[in-house]
């Protein structure tokens, strides 16, 4: 531990170098625009604004740590598009618009960018700390996860959906569905073999997440808005200046807590990431409130900040696998360490050794960074909030607007242009026909993994489905799903009998 | 009513789909048991169940959209293929100052508004985009930056 | 398109007095995927290697969708005579074009350009594995390929798979006996092989440096014509242990076929020109690619040919009819 503190110091002293300083505050500042542009999220910031940072013609550890503010500022700056358009900036970001969303529209914008702000601050922070102590040893346990056990994790996030079951449970399975369904289209990874691409060559590598997420969320927000401008039901709303409160943080301390937890152990395994870790503290905290449900999903304070704390702990967590044994464990972690490899810095086991400057330099960079985007964001927040004000016949098409450059600028490609609007017609008529549509989304993140996982699993034993129950950490988490399916219930039952054995006295 | 025809018309795409999956899906060979067809004939058997559940107790009477309503969502689509298909023979900027005023007006601005918008929209889109961000835009017949 | 046209004629004219070189007046390099990859790599490498080749920069533009496909059929179609544009490709890209991925168009509908380095399949195991070498291994591969579960960062038919299915080959063994599981990408595969999900993976030498150097695993072949420089002159290749398995992924640049053979070759010439700068030297070393140095009608002749071998691979192991 003495070490580590040493070894951090070293960090620190690279990191808060008065220029390293300004090059965070610049990175975050970047990368908190490009990221609340709707659908690029961290992944695509970065690997956007990359090239940029390298042309620079900074030292290694400067430039790294340039390219570290941009993640976390692209990571902070998802959640705005989330909140204030309900169109999530990444696959982390899904959960957010459930609660935030909702809360903006009854014109506590400004109340939820600044709690999420905090969220996400929390989350990252505890992440970074975790990974300083304990990264290497956390990272030779992830990897012990084998296919069989993401099944087994795979299992438990769909378990922990079951919380997201709104009026009618058979149209949130059909949600997840036709998410599931909608992933299938593309090259099978496993086989090679081309799945529902009608012989589309655009369709071969199926349809990226990003696409669809606009489509669903970002083009159906449209014509819904459309929709309501013509009823003339909607208006434009007042200048907002709500602000976090105290009490909103007393309430959520624990949630934050929790979700940072979650978000940072299912971050650190390789493949799951920021989706899979919101979903499940979003669904944990939902059982957690016990009977107290019913704001969930219309902007409960709580159904905010789990995801947010969630996914950033896990953008952290996804570190660890990168920097200590060089496995990137998400798409962005992928980047970086391209990033680092431009820089002829090798990730891996030997990093803390031959690079020590670089290794600390970057981590002490994460708590500089996460510092320096709450100092930035929250008096950024009623900037942003004010977006709401602007009359909705301009707002309409500027969520277009920005839709095309997202999907544009990233895929390059004019055929997913009209993919995400036919995406927003359907999206608009499920909403409509009140489909709850985050299941949809989840369905479609987590059913490539549950297939490949399962099918990966099923190649190494040969085709016995034994190996499934094989490990222990898959029989914890198929215990854990049990749970969480079965605990809510019988606690609610448990409740009714205890009020009702009360009631005749 | 109108959530029958839905889940109907569902129906008939999860059954096109699961043709497909029993039949034309097929690896030369493969290593996992399941192969590629496995996991979409699943989805498929599942979701034809859900369906005929949703069908049987529909919960949806009619989407409550008026004739107007129509019209208008209609125009913003077609507004939006229009703007797809012109976004890189145009250019950014022609295109979304084209697409901007003419989604404006259709929401209730005035032309001159609209116009102004779309124009500024388009020009100040393109230079914080393309010109500080380095986005990769279309830029279509002018000059690129 | 006239509109375009214009653009280039305008363009052409006003360059026409400084430009050297014929008609690439724009010089374009299409990484035919998003940003962040292999082919982003390969036209990193010819962006900052052929800087001093050509009056303008080279731009790099993305144009992802089906693997490459989306590309590839552009520059069959309405692109194919475009002088100032070249595309990334790599072996995975001619593996797909073999195979029949990419549609009705094949090799012989582009003109291939030339390279800009290479990297080599390597055979790994965990630093503790019973296999010492690869005799150890392919005595299992020959007896009861079974027993071996096989990992790689692609599908079936992929190039991670060949690898694997030509070292089966070598022992006169059937590909489909393998045990092979598919992650995606290398990483996910090495990651199963140190948690100990997978008992051997069919890398590639790039992205196992620096497990070697952290003494994870165990290299037992490389998968080149020859022995590689340091660091990896003290590993054997398969062929010199008397397995005649060879992998090499190359990664290059292909063009449209229509156009002019005097464009075509002065980008080939500002290639062969480049090969020998420093400049060159470096960024292909920076981005993890070893020298393979193939430029103009030389590699557009290997390359067709090499396509023809991997297309008689597929039959044989029945990817293909």
């Amino acid at each position: 531990m003495q070490e580590v503190f040493a070894s951090l110091g070293t960090g620190f002293g690279v990191a808060l170098a008065p220029f390293n300083i300004m090059l965070v505050l610049i990175g975050c500042f970047a990368g908190t625009l490009i990221g609340a542009l709707p659908g690029i999220g961290p992944i695509n910031g970065v690997a956007i604004l990359l090239p940029i940072a390298y042309g620079l013609g900074l030292p290694p550890e400067s430039a790294l740590i340039l390219l570290a503010g941009i993640y976390y500022g692209a990571e902070y700056g998802g959640r705005i598009s989330s909140i204030l358009l309900n169109v999530p900036g990444d696959a982390g970001a899904v959960m957010t618009t459930l609660d935030g969303n909702p809360m903006a529209k009854r014109g506590e914008a400004g109340r939820a960018l600044s709690l999420s702000a905090i969220a996400s601050f929390v989350g990252g922070t505890f992440a970074v700390i975790l990974m300083s102590m304990f990264g290497p040893a956390l990272a030779r346990f992830a990897v012990t996860f084998s296919p069989s056990d993401y099944v087994a994790l795979m299992v438990f996030a769909f378990a922990s959906l079951a919380s997201l079951v709104g009026k009618n449970p058979w149209k949130t399975l059909m949600g997840a569905l036709i998410g599931l369904m909608l992933a299938t289209m593309g090259i099978d990874g496993n086989t090679g073999v081309p799945r529902f691409t009608f012989g589309v060559p655009d369709l071969l590598a199926g349809i990226d997440f990003l696409i669809v997420v606009i489509g669903l969320f970002g083009m159906a927000e449209l014509f819904h808005l459309v929709e309501q401008q013509v009823t003339g039901k909607l208006q434009t709303l007042p200048v907002d200046s709500s602000f976090v409160r105290m009490a909103d943080l007393a309430r959520t301390k624990w949630t934050i807590l929790r979700a940072s937890i979650i978000g940072f152990f299912i971050g650190i395994l390789p493949g799951t990431g920021a989706s899979v870790a919101s979903a499940v503290a979003y669904g944990a905290e939902k059982r957690a409130a016990g009977a107290d449900t019913s704001e969930f999903g219309k902007g409960d304070v709580r159904g905010l900040a789990a995801p947010e704390a969630a996914n950033n702990a896990a953008a952290s967590g996804a570190m660890v696998p990168m920097l200590t044994l060089g496995i990137p464990g998400s798409g962005t972690t992928a980047i970086l360490l391209g990033a680092l490899m431009l820089f002829n810095v090798q990730p891996g086991p030997l990093l803390f050794t031959q690079h020590p400057e670089i290794a600390w330099g970057l981590i002490a960079s994460m708590y500089v960074g996460n510092v320096a985007l709450l100092i930035i964001n929250l008096p950024l927040v009623g900037l942003f909030a004010r977006m709401l004000t602007i009359p909705q016949h301009y707002l309409t098409p500027l969520i277009a607007i920005l839709a095309f450059i997202g999907v544009y600028s990233i895929v390059g490609n004019p055929f997913d242009l009209f993919l995400i609007i036919l995406l927003g017609m359907f999206g608009w008529l499920l909403r409509k026909m009140e489909f709850p549509l985050a299941p949809v989304i989840l369905g479609f993140v987590l059913g490539g993994l549950f297939e490949d996982n399962l099918r990966r699993a099923l190649s190494i034993s040969a085709g016995d489905w034994g190996i499934l129950v094989e490990s222990w950490k898959s029989l914890a988490l198929y215990g854990l799903a049990v749970l969480a399916v079965v605990l809510p219930a019988t606690l609610s039952y448990l409740n009714k009998r205890r009020a009702r054995d009360r009631a005749p006295t | 009513m109108i959530d029958r025809i839905f889940a109907g018309t569902l129906l008939l795409i999860t059954l096109a789909y699961g043709f497909i999956a029993f039949t034309l899906i097929k690896a030369p060979f493969q290593y996992d048991p399941i192969g590629p067809e496995g996991w979409p004939q699943i989805l498929a058997i599942v979701a034809v169940i859900c369906l005929i559940m949703l069908m049987i107790r529909p919960d949806v009477d009619s989407l409550d959209t008026s004739r107007p309503t129509w019209i208008k969502l209609a125009c913003a689509s077609a507004m939006l293929f229009a703007y797809a298909e012109l976004y890189e023979p145009l250019g950014f900027i022609i295109a979304t100052a084209l697409f901007a005023t003419l989604m404006a007006r259709l929401l209730g601005a005035a032309w001159g508004r609209s116009a102004a918008f779309g124009i500024t929209i388009g020009v100040a889109g393109y230079l914080v985009c393309a010109g500080l961000m380095g986005l990769n835009l279309p830029a279509g017949p002018l000059p690129k930056i | 398109m006239k509109i375009a046209a214009l653009k280039y004629c305008v363009a052409g004219l006003l360059l026409a007095s400084s430009a050297a070189l014929a008609d690439v007046t724009a010089p374009e390099c299409i990484a035919p995927a998003k940003p962040g990859g292999g082919f982003d790599l390969t036209c990193r490498v010819a962006q900052t290697g052929l800087a001093a080749q050509f009056d303008k920069p080279i731009q790099v533009t993305f144009m992802p969708g089906g693997i490459g496909a989306v590309a590839f059929s552009q520059f069959n179609t309405t692109r194919t005579d475009d002088p100032n544009a070249i595309v990334a490709f790599s072996s995975g890209s001619l593996l797909n074009i073999a195979t029949g991925k990419f549609g009705e168009f094949t090799e012989n509908d582009v003109r291939f350009l030339a390279t800009v380095g290479a990297d080599f399949g390597a055979v790994v195991v965990r630093a503790d594995s019973n296999f010492e070498t690869l005799d150890d291994l392919m005595a299992v591969f020959k007896e009861n390929p079974a027993e071996v579960v096989v990992g790689a960062g692609g599908s079936v038919g992929s190039q991670d798979w060949m690898k694997g299915a030509l070292l089966l080959k070598s022992v006169e063994s059937s590909p489909r006996d393998m045990r092979y599981v598919s992650f995606e990408g290398g990483g996910e595969a090495l990651a199963a092989l140190l948690g100990g999900s997978i008992d051997m993976v069919t890398a590639d030498v790039g992205e196992v440096i620096t497990h070697l150097e952290a003494g994870n695993i165990r290299v037992l072949a490389v998968l080149s014509p020859e022995r590689l420089d340091a660091p990896f002159d003290q590993i054997p290749t398969a062929i010199e242990q008397g397995y005649d398995v060879e992998w090499t992924i190359m990664r290059g640049f292909y063009m449209g076929n229509n156009v002019p053979d005097a464009d075509y070759q002065t980008w080939a010439d500002a290639f062969a020109k480049a090969y020998e700068t420093e400049e060159f030297r470096k960024i292909r070393e920076e981005k993890g690619l070893l020298p393979l140095n193939l430029s103009g009608a030389e590699l557009d002749t290997k390359v067709k040919q090499r396509i023809g071998e991997l297309r008689q691979i597929a039959r044989d192991a029945g990817l293909i009819k």
